[in-house]
C-alpha cells in the first residue's frame, strides 16, 4: 500500500497542542512520485514515495535493513541523485529547492546531515575544527563560531576534548561529535541517520532530548532514522514505515506501533511496553489502550490495578562458578594510559571461566574495548597483568593468542582482506601451517556453521553488512578458538539482523565456547548472557548475575546505562503496588528479563471490583 | 593516527608559527642546500635544520627511523661518488692493487669524490628534514588559511591539505589489517624481510579498495557540509604574522641576501674554495 501523503492527520496536530506548541502546516519538504534506482542496483531502491514533511515536525522513519531510508535521507539533500547518478523519478524540494536543480553545498546550506557511521564522517583533523567546517563554509563568523563550538559540544558531552583529534574518540564519541557538527549549523531541516546507533543509553536520551528541543524551540525541522522503536515512539510526531523502497505508512506513533500485524509483516519489533500491553490482550486481558511510550504505559496501567493482580516471579535458578569450567582469562589489576595521557583502565580485575557467557556493558570511553584488546595482547597493560589459561599474555604473540582467543571488531570490514569468501576463512589455518583435505575440511565446517557455504566465490565486500560480520566469525571458527569475543556486534543491524548474531554466539557458547560480547544494547541481551559486568571509566562497577545487574537502576545511571524499558516499567509497578525484595529492595521486586515474563505475572485479581 | 603522532611532535614554540614563516624556512633551506655546494656549510645548513627539528619537538626517535630509511642511499652515494666522481676527483686516498683483475690500478677512491657524497648526502638530509619541521608542526587548517593568505586558490590549498590528511589515514589502514591479519594467526615477527614483504604485497589490494570507498564518502561527506570549494568562506583559525614570525622571515631573507651576494662577489659556498 502506498500512502499519498500530503497532509498531516487530525491526530498529529492534537499531539503538537498537547507538546504545548503548534505545528507549522507549510511543508518543508515536499516529496512527489520519487522512485530511485542506483546506477548498479537490479530494480528501484525508491518506489514511487509521496510525502510532506512540515515545517517544524520530528519524523521518524523505521523500516527493515534494505528498506530504502538512507537512501531517502540522501534523496533529501540531492547527494542521491547528484552524486552517485543513477535513475531518478519524481521530485524532492526542500525549502522551496529543487535537489536536482541545486547544486547539493547550497541544500546543505538549509540542511545538515548526521550519517550512520562515524568513521566515514568526520574530516577534520581536531574535534573544534569538525564542528566548524560546515559553519566556516556557510560564511558564519568566527566569534558565533567559537560560541557555537562551545554549545555543541557541551550538548554532546565532549567539551574538554577541543584540541583532541578525532581518530582519538571511541566509536561513541566520534558519533557525538558528528552530531555536535550538524547541531552547530542549526539547519532548518536536520536529518539523521541512526544518529546513536553507538551510543550509550543516556547518552542517546541526552542528544534526542536536545534535538527535540531544538525542534521545539527553533522550529528545526527533525527526520530521524532509528531502529530503535523506543526512542522513535518518544520523541516523533509521526512515523513513516519504509519498506521495500515503498513508504507503507505515515503515521503518528501510538498508532504504527500498536500495528502488530503489519510491525511483524515488516520485521519491525514494537516497543517493550507496548509489546507487554499486547502480550496482556492475548493473554484476554483488556487494557485501556496499546502505549508506546514509557510515561503512557504507567498511565494505561492505573485503571487496571482494580481488575489485576501482580505475582512474584519464579526467577530460574542461577548457575553458580562451580557450573562452569576453570579461569581462562583472568585480568588482575589491570591499569592502562594511552599515550596521550587518558587513563582507559584503573585497576580492572575480572576472571573469565571456561563456558560462560559475559556481557561487558558502560557508557562510551568506560574501558571495555581497551580492556579485551588486553586479553587479546593488542595492548601491553601499563600496570598489571593478564592471564590466558595461566599463561602471562605479555608473553606470548598476538598470533599466538589469536589461536585461543578469537576476536570480532566492531566494524566487519576493517576485518576483511581477501578476495573471496572462501579464502577470507582459509586465511587463518594457512598461517597455521594448515593445508590439504585438513584445510578444506575446516573451511566448509565453518562456512556451514555460519550458513556461508552458498557465497564461497563472492567478495567478502558485495555481502550484505550483516553477513559480512558472519563471514569475520566464520573466520575465526575455523581456527577453533576456546575464547570469542564480540565487540558491539549488533550496532547498525535491525532486531531481526541483530537477533540472528546474537542467536550465533548463543549457538557456539551452547557448543562449548567461552563467550564474550560488549554492548550497549541491552535489551538484546536477555536470553544470551548469564552474567554481565558493568564498567564506567575505566573500573568495574558492578559484576552480576543478569537479573540482578539489569535491576540495578541507579547503578547503571551512573554510567550512562538504562535498564530496559520492560524492566522500568516492571520496576515502575512494583513501586506502584509496594513490592519489595526482601534482600535486595523494591528495585528487585520483579526481576523480570522480558514483557513476556511480566506478563506472566499478571493475573485476573479474584475479588475484583 | 596523524601527522604529529607520525613526528612524534609535541607542542612547542615553533608550532606556534604562522605556517607562512614555516614555508619561507623551507624555501631557503632548500635553496641554500641546493645553492650551495661547499660541504662545510651544507653541514652547517644540515644540523641548524636539525636542531630547528629539536626545538619544534620532532623527537630523535622519528629522526633515527628516517636515517634508518636513507642509510642504504646514503652508502651508495657516497661510493658512487668517491669511486666514479670524475669532475671533482683530483687525490686519491685509496687505490685498488695492481693485482686486482680489471680494475687493479684504476679504481679510486678520491678525498673530493667522498666531500661531495657527503655534500649531497647533508643536501638530502636537509631536505628529509625540513619539509616535516613546515608540515608536522602546522594543524592542517591553519595550513590552508595560510595558504590561501598567500593568494593560492582555496580549491587547491584544500586538494593539498587533503591529501596530507589522507597519508595518516591510509597508515591507519595499513596498521588496522595487519592487526586483523595477527588476530588470525599471522607471525609477523617471525617472519623474514621476503615473507613480510609478501604480507606487505597482499595488503595492497584492500587498501586500494578501502581507499576508493573512503574517497567516495569523503565526497559525500564535504557535500552534505556545504563544501563547494568557493574561498567565500570564514575560518575559525587566524593567520596572522607576529613578531616571531617577522623576526623568522627576516632571519630568513637576511641568509638568502647575504649568501647571494657572498656567492656572488666572493665565491662562497662553491666547491673546492679555499676554506670549503
Amino acid at each position: 500500500m502506498i500512502i499519498n501523503e500530503q497532509t498531516p492527520r487530525g491526530p498529529v496536530e492534537a499531539s503538537a497542542f498537547e507538546n504545548g506548541r503548534l505545528m507549522n502546516h507549510d511543508p518543508t519538504i515536499c516529496i512527489e512520485n520519487l522512485s530511485y534506482q542506483y546506477p548498479r542496483s537490479p530494480g528501484l531502491v525508491l518506489r514511487d514515495i509521496n510525502l510532506s514533511i512540515h515545517k517544524g515536525e520530528f519524523l521518524g522513519i523505521i523500516g527493515p535493513t534494505g528498506a530504502g531510508k538512507t537512501t531517502l535521507c540522501l534523496a533529501l539533500n540531492g547527494i542521491v541523485p547528484q552524486f552517485y547518478g543513477g535513475r531518478f523519478f519524481g521530485h524532492v524540494t526542500v525549502a522551496g529547492l529543487d535537489t536536482v536543480d541545486n547544486p547539493i553545498h547550497l541544500l546543505a546550506q538549509h540542511m545538515a546531515m548526521v550519517f550512520q557511521d562515524p568513521e566515514t564522517q568526520l574530516i577534520a583533523n581536531s574535534v573544534e575544527d569538525e564542528v566548524a567546517f560546515g559553519l566556516e563554509n556557510v560564511r558564519v563568523p568566527r566569534d558565533e563560531i567559537q560560541k557555537r563550538i562551545r554549545w555543541a559540544l557541551e550538548t554532546v558531552r565532549l567539551d574538554g576534548m577541543e584540541k583532541k583529534h578525532p581518530s582519538e574518540l571511541s566509536g561513541g564519541e566520534k558519533q557525538r561529535l558528528s552530531i555536535a557538527a550538524a547541531l552547530a549549523l542549526q539547519p532548518e531541516v536536520l536529518v539523521l541517520d541512526e544518529p546513536t546507533s553507538q551510543l550509550d543509553p543516556l547518552g542517546k536520551q541526552q542528544v534526542l532530548a536536545t534535538i527535540r528541543e531544538l525542534n521545539a524551540h527553533l522550529g528545526i525541522t527533525v527526520i530521524l532514522v532509528s531502529h530503535a522503536s523506543e526512542e522513535i515512539a518518544e520523541f516523533v510526531d509521526r512515523v513513516a514505515l519504509l519498506a521495500n523502497g515503498e513508504l507503507v505508512d505515515v503515521d503518528i506513533p501510538s498508532r504504527i506501533f500498536a500495528h502488530a500485524d503489519l510491525l511483524r509483516q515488516h520485521a519491525i519489533r514494537p516497543p517493550q511496553v507496548a509489546s507487554f500491553y499486547m502480550e496482556l490482550r492475548d493473554r484476554g486481558f483488556e487494557p485501556p489502550s496499546i502505549p508506546v511510550t514509557l510515561g503512557e504505559a504507567a498511565r494505561a496501567y492505573e485503571p487496571m490495578r482494580t481488575l489485576i493482580e501482580v505475582n512474584p516471579l519464579a526467577v530460574p535458578s542461577e548457575a553458580s562458578e562451580e557450573a562452569f569450567g576453570s579461569v581462562v582469562l583472568s585480568a588482575q589489576g589491570v591499569e592502562h594510559v594511552y599515550p596521550d595521557g587518558t587513563k582507559a583502565l584503573r585497576g580492572v580485575s575480572l576472571d573469565v571461566r571456561e563456558g560462560e557467557y559475559l556481557v561487558v556493558v558502560g557508557q562510551n570511553g568506560a574501558g571495555k574495548t581497551t580492556l579485551v584488546k588486553h586479553f587479546l595482547h593488542l595492548l601491553e597493560a601499563t600496570a598489571g597483568r593478564v592471564l590466558l589459561n595461566g599463561q602471562d599474555v605479555s608473553n606470548l604473540e598476538v598470533s599466538e593468542v589469536a589461536q585461543r582467543v578469537g576476536f570480532v571488531a566492531q566494524n566487519p570490514d576493517n576485518q576483511i582482506f581477501n578476495t573471496t569468501v572462501e579464502a577470507e576463512v582459509a586465511f587463518a589455518l594457512q598461517n597455521l601451517g594448515i593445508a590439504g583435505p585438513e584445510l578444506a575440511e575446516r573451511v566448509e565446517e565453518s562456512l556451514l556453521t555460519m550458513g556461508l557455504a552458498d557465497y564461497r566465490t563472492w567478495h567478502p565486500l558485495s555481502l550484505p553488512k550483516g553477513d559480512r560480520a558472519r563471514l569475520v566469525i566464520a573466520a575465526m571458527l575455523a581456527m577453533q578458538p576456546d575464547v570469542l569475543i564480540f565487540d558491539e556486534p549488533t550496532t547498525g543491524q535491525d532486531y531481526y539482523g541483530a537477533k540472528r548474531i546474537l542467536d550465533v554466539t548463543r549457538q557456539l557458547h551452547q557448543a562449548g565456547k567461552t563467550v564474550i560480547v560488549i554492548t550497549h544494547h541491552l535489551y538484546l541481551v536477555p536470553g544470551y548472557a548469564e552474567r554481565v559486568v558493568v564498567m564506567g571509566k575505566g573500573v568495574i562497577l558492578l559484576d552480576a548475575p543478569i537479573r540482578k545487574a539489569f535491576h540495578e537502576a541507579a547503578l547503571l545511571r551512573s554510567t550512562y546505562l538504562a535498564p530496559p524499558q520492560i524492566v522500568q516499567f516492571a520496576q515502575h509497578i512494583a513501586s506502584r503496588e509496594n513490592l519489595s525484595s526482601p534482600s535486595l529492595g523494591q528495585d528487585h521486586a520483579l526481576p523480570i528479563l522480558t514483557y513476556e515474563e511480566l506478563a506472566a505475572c499478571i493475573t485476573e485479581r479474584k475479588d475484583k471490583a | 593516527m596523524t601527522w604529529r603522532t607520525i613526528g612524534s611532535v609535541r607542542e612547542s614554540p615553533f608550532t606556534q608559527l604562522d605556517f607562512r614563516s614555516k614555508l619561507t624556512v623551507m624555501f631557503v633551506a632548500t635553496f641554500l642546500a641546493f645553492f650551495w655546494q661547499s660541504p662545510p656549510l651544507t653541514a652547517a645548513l644540515a644540523l641548524v635544520i636539525l636542531i630547528l627539528c629539536l626545538v619544534a619537538g620532532i623527537r630523535l626517535s622519528y629522526l633515527g627511523n628516517m636515517l634508518r630509511i636513507m642509510l642504504p642511499f646514503y652508502v651508495i652515494l657516497l661510493i658512487t661518488h668517491g669511486f666514479w666522481n670524475t669532475n671533482v676527483g683530483r687525490t686519491p686516498i685509496w687505490i685498488a692493487p695492481e693485482t686486482w683483475w680489471l680494475i687493479g690500478g684504476r679504481l679510486q677512491l678520491t678525498a673530493e669524490g667522498l666531500a661531495y657524497g657527503f655534500m649531497i648526502i647533508l643536501r638530502t638530509l636537509t631536505l628529509i628534514l625540513v619539509i616535516p619541521l613546515a608540515i608536522f608542526t602546522t594543524d592542517l587548517n591553519e595550513l590552508i588559511v595560510g595558504l590561501v593568505r598567500m593568494r593560492i586558490p582555496y580549491k587547491v590549498a584544500f586538494a593539498f591539505s587533503a591529501t596530507l590528511r589522507f597519508v595518516p589515514l591510509l597508515l591507519e589502514d595499513i596498521q588496522t589489517i595487519i592487526e586483523a591479519q595477527r588476530l588470525r594467526g599471522l607471525a609477523l615477527e617471525r617472519m623474514n624481510l621476503l615473507q613480510r614483504l609478501r604480507v606487505y604485497s597482499r595488503i595492497a589490494v584492500p587498501l586500494i579498495l578501502g581507499a576508493m570507498t573512503r574517497s567516495q564518502q569523503i565526497g559525500v561527506v564535504l557535500a552534505s557540509k556545504a563544501f563547494s570549494g568557493s574561498p567565500d568562506r570564514t575560518y575559525l583559525h587566524e593567520s596572522s604574522l607576529r613578531t616571531a614570525d617577522y623576526a623568522v622571515l627576516v632571519l630568513c631573507f637576511g641568509m638568502l641576501l647575504a649568501a647571494l651576494v657572498l656567492g656572488a662577489t666572493t665565491g662562497l659556498g662553491r666547491f673546492g674554495m679555499p676554506g670549503s
